[in-house]
């Protein structure tokens, strides 16, 4: 697969004028086609610095360019403007308007580290991947993408109680994320599960989405847990300067 | 016997959270697997979830304490030094928090400030060693030894053997493999397929072994998903397998929900049915498929097991 790159010319940048005289002249048409200058003056100097500040984004200082990431990427074979190191690159050289055009699909990394396993300066730009999409969200570029709904809903569950009851973690994604449970293949896929299964194993599994299985004396770990979690997510918002972005769009939930 | 299959023959049993939901199967076979074999598997005490592919995204070292208080009980209350996860999240979970351990000294001190906060002794990279189901049957008991207890062999049954991402990704957390002299290699692994050849199978030239099955956004982004699932079952069905054979429950149940979703969504059907790679075993072995759970699959695979003189 080869590397996919975004055409230099995009069409908003294309300009035709149907009537333009230039020094007596007369263009008008298509003769008149010009390119927009693509000079970029709107750096986001520290915008390298707060992704290294997030989870997962510490090492892209260390990137070459050389595409590795890219080539192998799972998503990218899918949907060419999936694009890591474009990305990266953008993020190195503060081309933050730029990085913007793609905010809605950078979370849709699937986290298969193809790239971590394909690239050489060690940069995991599955982590760059993770962290970018968070700053999007906390930024307010974006809102809370389905995945991190999951992963929170997912995350919420294991301080709570310890351990993962599958059927609850998908119902309060879907109630959070406000989608019908009901679903023509997720009811075909049940049903299958069901038809075969003995009546002891169908109460059992019943029994697990009513009592949720739990580790016990967890108490002491959740409240650690969670305790950790908070600190990290106010150190994380200060190296992203949120408050002083709160103040200027007057969003208090962003801080 | 060589030392890891001694080592191999009593191991602390990590199941996690997927096998006691949709993998139940696996649970099931693992287990029939292991007691057919002659090899203990003692459940660690209280185990809670390693993190899967989630908490991660919320906070890495969070991931790496709950990972590592699964390996504290199974080394300082259990006195166990194998830890077997046949989870391919489990595993992959465990290993990263021990490289993690051994390499990183800002985990360490999260770690051991969490589990005294948690009240329980901190884990040392080092105490245990963490291995997969594939790890296990392949060092405990191996290709001869399988091939002597075989009563039912998987001849004329075609399998692609997929390993999905977190079994060999990335590779540094894998520091047994790629060594040469029998080791999993991380770019073409083989251990399953080594362990259904014994088991008399026809392995077929399958090349998205460790492709990605979208798992991580099976339901946040499900049409990416779909759109890689097919993919894996077209390319095993070119492959001129009848089964694909799984060793992760949510590479195994992604690759059947989305076998449905891809049928009511996109109007394709492939027909190609899936399997844990230990349900297989353990028919070979000469269980009853019900005893490996093979009526709890969603993919029903029992027509073409009967067909194939295996059920």
């Amino acid at each position: 697969m080869p590397i996919h790159e975004k055409s230099l010319i995009r069409p908003e940048d294309l300009h035709t004028h149907d009537e333009l005289v230039i020094d007596g002249v007369d263009v008008s048409g298509h003769w008149s086609t010009f390119i927009e200058s693509r000079v970029v003056s709107d750096y986001n100097e520290a915008l390298q610095d707060e992704i290294e500040a997030l989870p997962g984004g510490e090492y892209i200082h260390r990137c070459w360019q050389c595409g590795s990431c890219t080539n192998s990427c799972t998503v990218n074979a899918i949907n060419p403007d999936f694009n890591p190191r474009y990305w990266i690159y953008l993020i190195r050289m503060g081309m933050e308007s730029e990085l913007l055009r793609d905010k809605d699909i950078i979370w849709q990394c699937v986290s298969c580290n193809k790239c971590t396993y394909a690239c050489p300066r060690d940069v995991f730009p599955e982590g760059v991947m993770k962290a970018t999409a968070h700053w999007l969200e906390r930024k307010g570029h974006t809102s809370t993408s389905p995945s991190t709904h999951f992963d929170t809903v997912f995350t919420e569950q294991i301080v709570a109680t310890g351990k993962i009851e599958e059927s609850r973690t998908i119902r309060r994604f879907f109630q959070r994320t406000k989608q019908s449970l009901m679903q023509d293949w997720m009811i075909e896929m049940v049903k299958k599960m069901v038809s075969g299964l003995p009546v002891g194993l169908l109460a059992r599994m019943g029994l697990a989405t009513l009592v949720a299985p739990k580790t016990k004396d967890w108490s002491r770990a959740s409240a650690a847990i969670q305790e950790y979690i908070d600190e990290q997510h106010e150190k994380q918002g200060e190296a992203l300067d949120l408050v002083k972005l709160a103040r200027q769009t007057g969003d208090t939930k962003a801080a | 016997m060589t030392d890891k299959a001694e080592k191999y023959q009593r191991v602390a049993y990590y199941p996690g959270c997927a096998l006691e939901g949709t993998g139940h199967a696996y649970n099931r076979s693992t287990k029939a697997v292991g007691k057919k074999l002659g090899l203990d598997l003692v459940e660690v005490d209280n185990w809670n979830c390693c993190g899967a592919m989630e908490v991660k995204n919320v906070d890495p070292k969070i991931q790496t304490y709950l990972s590592s208080r699964v390996m504290s009980i199974a080394a300082n209350e259990m006195d166990m030094d194998v830890v077997m996860a046949p989870c391919n999240g489990c595993y992959h979970n465990l290993k990263k928090a021990e490289y993690d351990l051994t390499n990183d000294d800002q985990s360490v001190a999260v770690v051991d400030k969490l589990s005294k906060k948690a009240g329980h002794k901190t884990y040392e990279s080092g105490q245990v060693e963490t291995i997969h189901a594939l790890d296990w049957i392949k060092d405990a008991i191996g290709e001869d030894g399988l091939r002597e207890r075989v009563k039912n062999s998987l001849s004329g049954l075609k399998v692609a053997n997929y390993y999905g991402c977190m079994y060999t990704r990335p590779r540094h957390i894998f520091p047994e493999k790629d060594q040469g002299n029998g080791s999993e290699s991380t770019s073409k692994p083989h251990f399953m397929d080594d362990l259904l050849a014994a088991a008399g199978a026809e392995n077929v030239d399958f090349p998205l072994k460790t492709a990605c099955c979208g798992g991580a956004h099976t339901l946040s982004d499900s049409d990416t998903s779909t759109k890689l699932v097919l993919n894996i079952l077209r390319a095993a069905k070119l492959s001129g397998a009848d089964v694909i054979a799984t060793e992760c429950p949510t590479c195994h149940s992604g690759l059947e929900m989305h076998q449905i979703r891809a049928e009511k969504k996109f109007g394709e059907k492939v027909d190609v049915k899936i399997l844990y790679f230990t349900q297989l075993l353990g028919m070979a072995l000469g269980l009853k498929p019900r005893k490996v759970g093979v009526h709890e699959n969603i993919s029903k695979s029992m027509p073409l097991l009967k067909e194939k003189g295996i059920a």
